[in-house]
């Protein structure tokens, strides 16, 4: 993992202290809340329904045991004793006192972790695949770019008021888990037949009123280049992008606008005249950076352990775990361990304090005390081995981790909706757990198998739904919650938005039309075929009519 | 209205001229990118001191001919969120390599002292009661991720491979 040098350690005690300062002039009145407002969502605070919320910063999914201790003991302190881990790879804190703040980012700087560019329309924190570094299907970790990119954008000073928020992914994997065709920029690592290490980059996606898939402008960047490209993208952006519309201000109406091919000639022509200008960093640099992400020397073992599948027939919940949860590692005999933090009743995403010591504890015991957070909003433990998987799912299940739905029906991704959000037309959380009531039966979760469903309470997309297999969307209809649904979706590397399927319905309607839909998969799959390629082979008719006919 | 001056510059006092009026011969005057594209010929031949006024929305190409003729650039913020005025000073100061005083007016926020610096800027013009917040913004960090605009800032990047990085990394650890 990094490790914060001195430079990293007097530019984050600074921003700590001004924003103690800013806090300390606004509760002596010398900031109206209309100045303090831009001052505080630099730092990550928002102000929700019923509360500030503090969004802090997971740099590109990956944290430390001790940093996960550390957001647990802020979660008792300053919260409620829960935290919620969010699509953004980030953690937030519903129920922060302001005056408390700057207390908060303190203790946070003190393990290394910060709140700015979590919020404001800036660069914000760069995501990643969760399992990087560790995965078996990967060209190379994408992290150390994502730690440039935290640094190079971190108080930019061009690029800190943009028409908008903007969003990086990053992935080094053939499959694609952090949806980077969705963001405002997508980064692939590829090699190219050199074997030299550069990144296929895309333009122009975001969710949102007006869902857009990415567009490639350039098939292989070399990775010397990549900051000094991102900088001619932004550069155009900031320029030419609207800002008479925050709802027309993303990159990816700007894209849209030009097209992508000329987007791609402004930002070919701007580089070429930006690229020596020590943007870019040293050679050397980019190989610190790297050292810091070295594979943990991992012995090579068999992944054939006999414990393991003896445990697996004897247990139906502990096979399915192990089918669902877990993913290969780089290293024979190892695995990646998703922990679901979609409980059936619970909150997706929220992780009492107590739970976040638990997984801190077992990262120290089993994967080399490192902690990754997905998109997804479920905790992995990077690095396992095999061997020791029953243990660690016991111990999961005690705690009320040990749920196998990973990459299921169930695994939803849901909005904080009406419950939280100031922004919200509908509830979401409701929602998403009626469904999982509905579908509680892990067999009948297994026997549906991989089913991505994605809930936002409004337009502003927070719950991926353009992205989902099965897409709802809450409305408000005349003064009543109504919830559309939408089916084909996908965030993975064959992205694809959503399609409308028909009228909304009211929330228990809602429920009925999901099990419609899932019964209609059920029905019509091929052998071995998945909801996405069903729904893609059949269309949306049989769909429509199960759904809409029957009454 | 005080000046806040974030660089050093050595800063003239200038007059804004009115509509369609011209200066005085030698008069040190700051008129509007319009007046100038208009009366340029009779402005330059009654003075070499002038400052343009542009506002965030200027495409910086429409500079470009004033460039190597104008002592100032002042660029007027309607909102400090506008960060195309970033850009154009960046653009004055990296593509056209104007060497001027580039000053910021209208909105901007004593807490964006060190990105207004930073992206090329000299001087602030701002309100009385903010000078304060304005210097004090300005000492909050030492070190900084990105080269800067103005060329004499190393990045974090650079400096931790180059010789003096001892000293620079230490200078602001209080
Ligand atoms: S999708 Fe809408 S309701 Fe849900 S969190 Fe985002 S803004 Fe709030």
């Amino acid at each position: 993992m990094y490790a914060y040098d001195t430079f990293d350690r007097n530019i984050i005690d600074a921003r700590v202290a001004e924003f103690r300062d800013q806090v300390e002039r606004r509760m002596k009145g010398e900031l109206t809340e209309e100045e303090f407002r831009p001052l505080r969502l630099m730092n990550g605070l928002y102000l929700q329904l019923h509360a500030y919320m503090l969004r802090v910063a997971v740099p590109y999914g990956t944290m430390s045991s001790k940093q996960m201790h550390r957001l647990a003991d802020i979660a008792t302190k300053y919260d409620k004793g829960y935290g919620h881990f969010t699509t953004r790879q980030n953690i937030q804190y519903n129920w922060p006192k302001l005056v408390e703040t700057p207390d908060i980012l303190t203790e946070l700087a003190d393990v290394e972790m910060h709140a700015h560019q979590t919020s404001g329309n800036c660069i914000r924190n760069t995501t990643t695949d969760q399992f990087a570094g560790a995965t078996r299907d990967e060209v190379e970790d994408p992290r150390p770019y994502a730690e440039l990119i935290r640094q190079w954008s971190t108080f930019h000073p061009e690029f800190s008021f943009l028409p908008r928020k903007f969003k990086i992914a990053i992935t080094g994997a053939g499959q694609d888990r952090a949806a980077v065709k969705w963001h405002d920029i997508g980064l692939i690592l590829r090699k190219n037949t050199e074997g030299e290490i550069g990144f296929e980059v895309i333009v122009g996606g975001g969710m949102g009123r007006t869902p857009v898939i990415g567009k490639t402008i350039r098939e292989f960047l070399p990775e010397a280049d990549l900051l000094s490209y991102l900088e001619a993208i932004l550069r155009v952006y900031n320029e030419q992008g609207r800002r008479d519309n925050k709802y027309k201000a993303r990159i990816k109406i700007l894209v849209d606008a030009l097209g992508a091919e000329e987007y791609g000639r402004l930002t070919e022509a701007e580089w070429h005249k930006i690229k020596d200008q020590h943007i870019d960093v040293p050679e050397e640099e980019v190989a610190r950076i790297k050292a810091f992400f070295t594979p943990p020397p991992l012995p090579v073992l068999s992944d054939d352990v006999e414990e393991v599948d003896t445990f697996a027939r004897e247990n139906f919940i502990f096979k399915s775990w192990l089918e669902n949860n877990t993913n290969p590692h780089k290293v024979l005999g190892h695995v990646n361990v998703t922990i679901s933090l979609k409980p059936h009743d619970g909150i997706p995403g929220d992780a009492t304090d107590a739970q976040m010591h638990f997984v801190a504890d077992l990262a120290e015991k089993y994967s080399q005390s490192e902690i990754r957070v997905s998109h997804e909003q479920n905790l992995i433990l990077p690095h396992v081995a095999k061997k020791d998987l029953p243990e660690i799912w016991k111990a999961l299940d005690a705690n009320g981790l040990g749920s196998a739905n990973v990459g299921l029906l169930t695994d939803m991704i849901v909005c904080p909706g009406m419950d939280y959000c100031a922004l919200a037309n509908a509830r979401s959380i409701p929602i998403g757990q009626a469904i999982a009531d509905r579908f509680d039966d892990i067999r009948r979760l297994q026997d549906i198998g991989p089913l991505k469903l994605k809930i936002s309470g409004c337009i502003n997309s927070c719950g991926h739904h353009h992205a989902g297999h099965i897409g709802i969307l809450g409305v408000d209809r005349r003064g009543e919650e109504n919830y559309q649904i939408s089916l084909g979706g996908s965030g993975a590397e064959d992205a694809t938005k959503a399609a409308l399927l028909g009228p909304g319905f009211d929330e228990h309607g809602i429920v009925d039309a999901v099990e419609k839909v899932v019964a209609v998969y059920l029905g019509e799959r091929e052998e071995g075929e998945e909801f996405l390629a069903t729904y893609r082979r059949l269309g949306p008719t049989p769909f429509k009519e199960a759904v809409y006919d029957a009454d | 209205m005080t000046l806040i001056n974030l660089s050093g510059i050595h800063s003239e006092t200038y007059r804004e001229l009115e509509n369609d009026e011209l200066p005085a011969t030698g008069e040190s005057v700051l008129v509007s990118l319009g007046q100038l594209q208009e009366n340029s010929t009779s402005i330059f031949e009654l003075t070499s001191s002038v400052g343009v006024i542009v506002n965030t929305e200027t495409p910086y190409a429409d500079l470009e001919e004033f460039v190597g003729r104008v002592a100032f650039v002042d660029i007027r913020f309607p909102v400090f969120g506008d960060g195309r005025g970033f850009s154009l000073a960046v653009r004055l100061r990296k593509d056209f390599g104007f060497k001027g005083e580039i000053r910021a007016s209208g909105h901007v926020l004593p807490d964006q002292a060190l990105f207004l610096l930073r992206a090329g800027f000299d001087s602030v013009d701002a309100p009385d009661e903010r000078h304060e917040a304005f210097e004090a913004a300005l000492k909050r960090f030492g070190a900084f991720y990105q080269t800067d605009m103005i060329g004499h800032g190393k990045s974090v990047a650079h400096l931790r491979h180059s010789a003096d990085k001892d000293k620079s990394a230490t200078q602001k650890a209080g």
